[in-house]
């Protein structure tokens, strides 16, 4: 056996040749071509609990909505002074960090026009989902609250990321919410805080730019404001947080090494034009 | 040895491709080796029910709905009465599927191994391992293939890739090439610069086939060279934007598109050419360049899975799936074909024609039946064990499903009552 296998021609690579071979023979230079995890991206844990921690910082946001919603459900805040305090916080982040990037008058005509039209269409957005029973009503604004942390721009380019989407469900949810608002004034303060949180928290955070130090300052923020509500809806906010910013990453890190991508001549290949024909 | 084997595959005459070419030449070539061949396929539009084509090659058009790409709905149960039937009737002993992407081939072959018949597998395809698609279909071709005798492949990457996906052992993968008819492509009577240079194209009009590229090339060597021409031959969903180049930049003259060629026309155009292009992105084996360095042409292509395999280098002009390196590999050509060094069409048509020839691989085939016929289904420990691993999913109760189905079907119509299918014997006149 041995010197017959000495007697024939090398194994190549092609069709053509190797008559003298089985069909099913297989050489040494099987799988050669193969290539594992060409495109890896070595990711720290660091690095893994900064993006989760975007995500927390999130769920703080929409967590603080809620609790906003509740005080002035209750009526345990003056819907006045809530606008005036906002106004004054925002004031001063503005004056600290947009003030270069923006007009200041540009920026205070629209604010009144905004202010205006937001107290003229109190009453309005009050009727509007009244005559929906209180248990849609929520379950809508869970729904939307839902869509939002799924679809919001975390800095990561993925399919699905829709910054619209995400922005416009917070708002719909909001809406929901507003009817059922004791009186109209509060439904103002109640849309003032929707604004803040969902289309100006956003530009803030990316302004000062992601540090753990301002995660715990929020998260910690956001459970005083939550254990003055429910104690264990606190814990189970806090086990969340944890949940996701120190278990997820870590399971991240360890399950990557299990990360197995194969590629070979079989692939098909990427083409890139400068598409100028069509 | 005289075998009854079934051919299953989705793809086959009226539609037009490598894998209904392999199946038809491979079923004609074993008719004249005596064997009883019959084709399982599902039904087009109005051709339904048992159809004879040349040679009396019997053909059984199963009425069932297509639901993606040309393949039926896998509904297990459904077809499985129908199909067993007809196992029976034609006292069928061996299952051949074609192409991994055809579920009526899987089915069939499924059923076959139930009724404790032998299966042989031809995939014709290459599929990548990056995004969920190929996770999901290389999952099912594993559950399928797990249970299957024997695997054929047509180019050696092929076999890695088979071997990879559907983590087959080596020893039961087989490579066996694809062959072409050479005494439809003869060679064209000489490949000599007559003041025009006219570039063949033969494929699908598809992303798969790199049309986005040949648009660019088109485009790029119109303007650069007064005398060159292209020829298209083929249909598919990029013709849109290729006809749209064309008007853009005036081309009308200088490109023509063929449409959807009979494979019998396809020789003509070819004989026409001087240098064959194909800018595929991905290919087993490529059949088209192989039938034109039958016709005698120079040929370019991109280097991608198995092309390298398919000639001697010598035949042909390799390049990587890029526009550059294309439009400087057709220069390459177009120079060489300009200064005479070309090899004259009759010595290539030799070449090919003693490389592949359906005689060949129908003989290869047949020896990988031959080593089945009287092999005995029962296997070792380990093989169970591992096929028992990898149906433990949810494959496995479909597995047991169908096949309480078919002990159900096996009571109410005993295999005994099925009337068993007269051979026909004589060569039937197809009237179609």
């Amino acid at each position: 056996m041995s010197e017959e296998k000495i007697k024939r021609k090398p194994w190549k690579k092609n069709l053509y040749e190797n008559e003298e071979y089985p069909d099913n023979y297989t050489d040494i230079s099987f799988l050669e071509e193969l290539k594992k995890n060409l495109y890896i991206r070595n990711v720290t844990f660091k690095e893994a609990c900064f993006g989760a921690g975007l995500v927390s910082q999130e769920i703080c946001i929409v967590v603080i909505f809620a609790c906003s919603f509740i005080y002035l459900y209750n009526e345990w805040l003056d819907p006045i002074d809530l606008i005036i305090y906002i106004s004054m916080a925002s004031f001063g982040a503005y004056c600290l960090l947009f003030y270069d990037n923006y007009n200041f008058l540009q920026t205070c005509r629209t604010l009144c026009c905004y202010i205006i039209c937001s107290y003229l269409l109190s009453p309005v957005l009050k009727t509007l989902t009244e005559t929906i029973s209180t248990d849609t009503i929520y379950l809508t604004t869970v729904f939307m609250m839902i869509i939002h942390l799924i679809f919001f721009d975390y800095g990561v380019a993925a399919l699905i990321v829709s910054s619209s989407l995400s922005l416009n469900a917070a708002i719909f949810g909001a809406v929901c919410l507003t009817s059922r608002l004791p009186t109209s004034i509060s439904v103002t303060a109640f849309i003032f805080i929707t604004v803040h949180c969902f289309a100006l928290a956003p530009l803030f955070f990316t302004k000062i730019g992601f540090s753990f130090f301002m995660l715990i300052l929020i998260i910690i923020a956001t459970s005083t404001l939550l254990y003055s509500l429910s104690c264990i809806m606190t814990v189970f906010f806090l086990i969340s947080i944890f949940f996701i910013n120190v278990i997820c990453p870590y399971l991240f890190i360890k399950w990557y090494s299990y990360k197995d991508n194969i590629y070979g001549p079989w692939d098909e290949a990427v083409i890139n034009i400068p598409s100028n024909s069509i | 040895m005289i075998h009854r084997i079934c051919m299953a595959s989705d793809f086959f005459y009226p539609n037009v491709g490598g894998v209904e070419e392999h199946i038809f030449n491979l079923s004609q070539c074993l008719l004249k080796r005596k064997h009883r061949v019959i084709i399982l396929t599902h039904c087009y539009t109005n051709r339904i029910g048992i159809r004879y084509i040349t040679n009396g090659l019997k053909v059984y058009y199963l009425p069932i709905k297509t639901f993606y790409s040309q393949c039926i709905l896998p509904s297990v149960i459904s077809s499985l009465p129908l199909i067993r039937y007809i196992l029976v009737r034609e006292r069928i002993t061996i299952v051949h599927g074609h192409s991994a992407f055809s579920t009526l081939a899987h089915e069939t072959m499924m059923i076959a191994r139930l009724m404790g018949l032998k299966t042989i597998f031809t995939d014709h395809s290459l599929f990548g391992f990056a995004d969920t698609s190929a996770v999901i279909t290389n999952k099912c071709l594993q559950l399928s293939l797990s249970d299957c005798n024997h695997c054929i492949c047509v180019s050696h990457i092929g076999k890695e890739n088979t071997v990879l996906r559907a983590h087959v052992n080596h020893d039961r993968v087989s490579v066996i090439p694809n062959a072409i008819d050479s005494t439809i492509f003869t060679p064209k009577y000489d490949n000599v610069f007559k003041g025009e240079i006219v570039i063949v194209v033969v494929s699908r009009l598809v992303y798969r086939k790199g049309i986005d590229l040949l648009i660019e090339i088109i485009i790029e060597l119109c303007n650069k060279y007064e005398f060159v021409k292209f020829e298209i031959g083929g249909d598919g969903p990029k013709r849109f934007s290729l006809e749209e180049a064309i008007k853009k930049h005036k081309l009308q003259n200088r490109v023509k598109l063929l449409g959807r060629l009979p494979h019998l026309h396809v020789v003509n155009v070819l004989k026409r050419g001087n240098i064959f292009l194909n800018t595929s992105l991905t290919e087993a084996y490529c059949m088209a360049i192989v039938e034109a360095a039958s016709c005698g042409l120079k040929i370019v292509s991109t280097r991608v899975g198995g092309i390298p395999e398919v000639l001697p280098p010598h035949l042909m002009y390799l390049s990587e799936p890029n526009i550059t390196d294309l439009i400087n590999r057709l220069e390459n050509a177009i120079n060489d074909f300009m200064n005479g060094v070309v090899i004259s069409p009759k010595e290539c048509h030799l070449i090919v024609k003693n490389l592949y020839t359906w005689q060949n691989v129908t003989a290869r085939t047949e020896k990988i039946y031959n080593k089945y016929l009287f092999f005995n289904n029962r296997k070792s420990f380990a093989h169970i064990l591992n096929s028992v691993l990898l149906c433990i999913t949810s494959f496995f109760c479909v597995v047991v499903f169908d096949g309480i189905v078919l002990i159900f079907r096996n009571t109410l119509s005993p295999s005994g009552n099925i009337l068993i299918a007269i051979n026909e014997g004589k060569i039937l006149i197809c009237t179609e």
